[in-house]
């Protein structure tokens, strides 16, 4: 590990504890406490916990204790990979978040593969294509694309895919208590419950990646090289895929990789509208119940996997544009 | 074009992997499912209703809000239940209440077994109360109130309290009774979430449970001791929009709102049930920081101003009834007789403001003190949810005089100021009305006894009734119930006289459902609604024979 790349390390290392520190007083500051959240005064019967209950219950998850005391069993916990035990899911916060990333995983590194294919290929054809109808007729139908929020396009979806032509099931990641004929036949009913969510997020984020690739292809295009490159009669896959994209994808990589960074609260609507087990759901949920370490644990992870694609792009960088090594100089 | 590929390869990878560890859940949370013959004996096969996590069905590891006690019911019996007109006896064939309410004996029923097979004894209902009583359970009725219990006979159970309350026959007829054998190893009940902490005596076990995709899965049990159940398995699943989910026919009954009602109306297939006004709206007054509340003309004048029944219609869609002054809402068991009411009357209203000194009227028409000028100037503090009733409320009181200025919060922090009397009027809604009248105690009082986190437990600040107090704290010992119910018809006549807090309205709510799919719903006296009492799914004879 060269001196560039440890001392980056050391820069995310300094931040990943601010947050930490962060993480762990936020919840804190929040008004109310659990046990005004516990407290089922809008369901249908009320749970009140007299104060021999709270007790317990503050003496049981160490909330009773100074908060200097929580914060260093928090700090050698996380240590352990240890997020703690959630107050009102009664379950351990590592164990919860494993059971539901998957999901999230699922629809966001598709929505984010086929929002970037999709926006790289429109935004390059637009540009190529510049000043001539198939940039006029994509340009403003991105524009208006990228501006509609997921939570619309998802119910839009919903009323008319799913609950109108019946095309596809109205909510959840599978079907339940259902028996599967084998695996191929629970991979497809998975990816049949995928589709709407996946195909929401897509739509919402090509719109995005369009613009950018658009703009960064537009700027190569210019280039003297491309003009050469066209002066020597090369076809134009070859000019856009070899000489343009390839030269335009610093900012492209950088969206993909904020993109992904963002991969655990990014479809935090989405899966509310089609009831998904992902983790955005699970965040919804911790915040409206003020679960301090659920909430902990799933910003932890989110900060982590921001912090950890942010760093992949450092490095990525460096190989996408030597002239980043040269600057900071670093030999290859 | 290698990049595409790759992704191909590595979305593979993420679905296979998806896959097999989802494999094993399935086959674990579902069984496979018998057709024939034992379903001919049930009413309906399956029925699907709205799912959701709402925690592991045991009395100490279900989520306190929303749904997930009355599942963990479908698994555990107690000693009482409740049917449409109050309690009847379950696993007790009959209780004793001596000692001016200190002691309770119950019978506890022959022949009952767990869900494992073995039987149900005396030795397990006991145990069931101390370890209730020393291990909070998510609801709880009886932590820390029990002084002893006592095995007497074989079958008779004794409890002995710490003190006498009137509402304590419910509490402890509502506790869930565990099998002793399971649980006297466990200490922290909250965390036990094995197979076997499911075992229950109940009509239904469960045989599926995900806790990401909030489903359940029940199944009748065979040996269960009371009347037959008419439904085979009751699965919840997970639904986006329930309306939807229902015309799809994914769930078999749901929630309506009233605009949707002229859809199904007139169309036989479906059922449309209104349910009891069990969930309200509350107009908190506080009397301690407020001197112009403290006379209370000034708070029949806000009463007579307010218009609840523009409230129903605009703000409810009618699906509502207008609060009452006396504070149990009309479907109470308890709330018989009438009580002072404070119609709709501007006129009435600006009389009692001008006979509470309030008599004379600024530039900008708000009333003025004629002692000392003070203009009728409130504030309202209400959940951002709640600020179109707030504003109707506002220009009501702005048409005699009153200038209101609505406070806007989230609904935690409003939650957090009404617990610390951070107000001067609040509108505060929740549900348990048609519970234990003894929940007056706990809205006007707080912890005047014993003080509570539920917002609606805060009681009212500055109150000052010793009348009223005085009927509520005596009502508490009061073990007879004709006697009981006289002094709760007591003091809803004096709440509606000195009005330390104004019901707004009771939001009722509408149920549907398709008759020919299944028609066993029924509503429990104090709840508000169907799918959630074990009744509604077994046959109405013997101990559940429709009274």
């Amino acid at each position: 590990m060269n001196h560039r790349t440890t001392r980056r390390l050391l820069e995310y290392c300094f931040t990943v504890w601010v947050i930490v520190t962060l993480n762990f007083a936020l919840p804190r500051v929040m008004p109310g406490d659990p046990f005004l959240h516990l407290s089922a005064d809008e369901g249908d019967e009320v749970a009140a916990f007299s104060r021999a209950q709270q007790d317990y219950y503050n003496s049981q998850y160490g909330l009773d204790r100074p908060l200097a005391e929580q914060y260093a069993v928090y700090l050698s916990a996380l240590f352990r990979a240890d997020l703690g035990y959630s107050i009102y899911y009664n379950q351990g916060v590592t164990a919860m978040l494993l059971r539901r990333l998957p999901w999230t995983l699922l629809l966001v590194t598709v929505a984010v593969a086929a929002s970037s294919v999709a926006g790289c290929l429109l935004g390059s054809l637009s540009a190529y294509c510049r000043g001539r109808w198939q940039d006029r007729w994509l340009y403003p139908v991105m524009i208006a694309v990228s501006e509609i929020p997921a939570f619309l396009l998802g119910l839009v979806f919903l009323f008319t895919l799913a609950a109108g032509l019946k095309l596809f099931p109205l909510s959840g990641a599978m079907t339940h208590f259902a028996v599967y004929d084998g695996v191929i036949d629970k991979i497809m009913d998975i990816a049949r419950h995928a589709v709407l969510p996946v195909l929401t997020l897509t739509v919402v984020r090509t719109g995005g990646m369009y613009l950018l690739a658009r703009n960064s292809m537009t700027t190569v295009l210019a280039r003297d090289y491309i003009r050469t490159a066209r002066a020597k009669g090369l076809h134009p896959v070859r000019i856009l895929m070899r000489h343009t994209l390839r030269n335009a994808m610093l900012p492209i990589a950088t969206r993909i990789f904020l993109s992904l960074g963002g991969l655990v609260g990014g479809a935090i609507l989405v899966e509310n509208v089609f009831a998904y087990p992902g983790l955005g759901r699970l965040m919804r949920d911790a915040v409206l119940v003020h679960d301090y370490p659920l909430i902990q644990g799933i910003f932890l992870l989110i900060t982590v996997s921001v912090l950890s694609a942010n760093f992949i792009a450092d490095l990525v960088y460096g190989r996408l544009d030597p002239r980043i090594r040269e600057t900071a100089g670093v030999t290859p | 074009m290698k990049i595409p590929n790759r992704i191909m390869i590595l979305l593979l990878v993420i679905g296979l992997g998806l896959c097999a560890c989802d494999q094993r859940k399935t086959e674990g949370t579902a069984p496979e499912v018998e057709t024939t013959g034992s379903a001919a004996r049930y009413d309906a096969d399956v029925i699907r209703l709205q799912g959701g996590d709402w925690g592991y069905p045991t009395p100490f590891a279900h989520y306190p809000r929303g749904p997930g006690g009355f599942k963990m019911c479908m698994i555990f019996d107690s000693l009482l239940e409740r049917d449409e007109k109050g309690l009847i006896p379950w696993l007790a064939e009959r209780y004793a209440i001596e000692d001016n309410g200190l002691t309770y004996r119950f019978t506890v029923r022959d022949g009952v077994h767990w869900q494992d097979g073995t039987l149900l004894t005396a030795e397990d209902v006991a145990f069931s109360f101390q370890y209730a009583n020393r291990h909070s359970a998510t609801w709880s009725y009886i932590f820390d109130a029990v002084a002893g219990v006592t095995v007497e006979g074989g079958d008779t159970v004794s409890v002995r309290l710490k003190k006498p309350h009137a509402a304590m026959l419910s509490s402890l007829g509502r506790t869930r009774i565990i099998p002793k054998h399971i649980w006297e190893k466990v200490e922290r009940p909250k965390e036990f979430t094995t197979p076997e902490a499911v075992i229950g005596c109940g009509p239904y076990r469960l045989t599926g449970y995900s806790k990401e995709h909030g489903t359940y899965r029940f199944e009748a049990f065979e040996n269960f001791w009371g009347p037959g159940q008419r439904v085979r398995v009751i699965e919840y699943i997970p639904v986006s929009e329930p309306i939807l989910a229902y015309e799809n026919r994914e769930i078999d009954l749901t929630a309506v709102t009233p605009d949707l009602l002229p859809r199904f109306r007139d169309d036989p297939a479906h059922k449309i049930v209104r349910s009891p006004a069990f969930w309200g709206y509350r107009l908190l007054m506080n009397t301690d920081t407020t001197a112009c509340l403290r006379d209370v003309s000034v708070r029949r004048a806000l009463a007579h101003a307010i218009d609840r029944n523009e409230l129903v219609a605009k703000i409810a869609r009618g699906a509502a009834v207008p609060g009452s002054p006396g504070i149990l809402p009309p479907n109470h068991i308890m709330a018989d007789g009438p009580v002072r009411a404070y119609p709709f009357d501007p006129r009435q209203s600006r009389r009692l403001l001008e006979k509470a000194g309030y008599d004379r009227v600024n530039a900008d028409g708000i009333r003025m003190g004629a002692d000392d000028g003070t203009i009728l100037d409130l504030d309202l503090l209400c959940s951002s949810q709640e600020v179109r009733m707030a504003e109707l409320i506002r220009q009501r009181l702005k048409d005699v005089g009153i200038r209101l200025t609505v406070r806007s919060v989230d609904g935690k922090t409003r939650d957090s100021r009404v617990r610390a009397f951070d107000y001067q009027l609040a509108v505060l809604g929740h549900g348990g009305w048609g519970q234990d009248p003894d929940y007056l105690v706990a809205h006007l009082c707080g912890d005047v006894f014993d003080q509570n986190a539920a917002p609606s437990y805060s009681g009212l600040p500055g109150l000052d009734a010793p009348e009223l107090l005085d009927l509520l704290k005596r009502q508490q010992t009061e073990i007879d119930p004709a006697r009981r119910r006289d002094m709760i018809g007591a003091i809803r006549k004096k709440a509606a006289e000195l009005l330390p807090e104004l019901p707004l309205f009771y939001t009722t709510g509408y149920s549907i459902y398709r008759p020919a799919k299944y028609d066993g719903w029924m509503f429990m006296f104090d709840h508000h609604s169907l799918s959630h009492s074990k009744l509604s799914y077994l046959q109405r004879s013997g101990v559940a024979a429709m009274r």
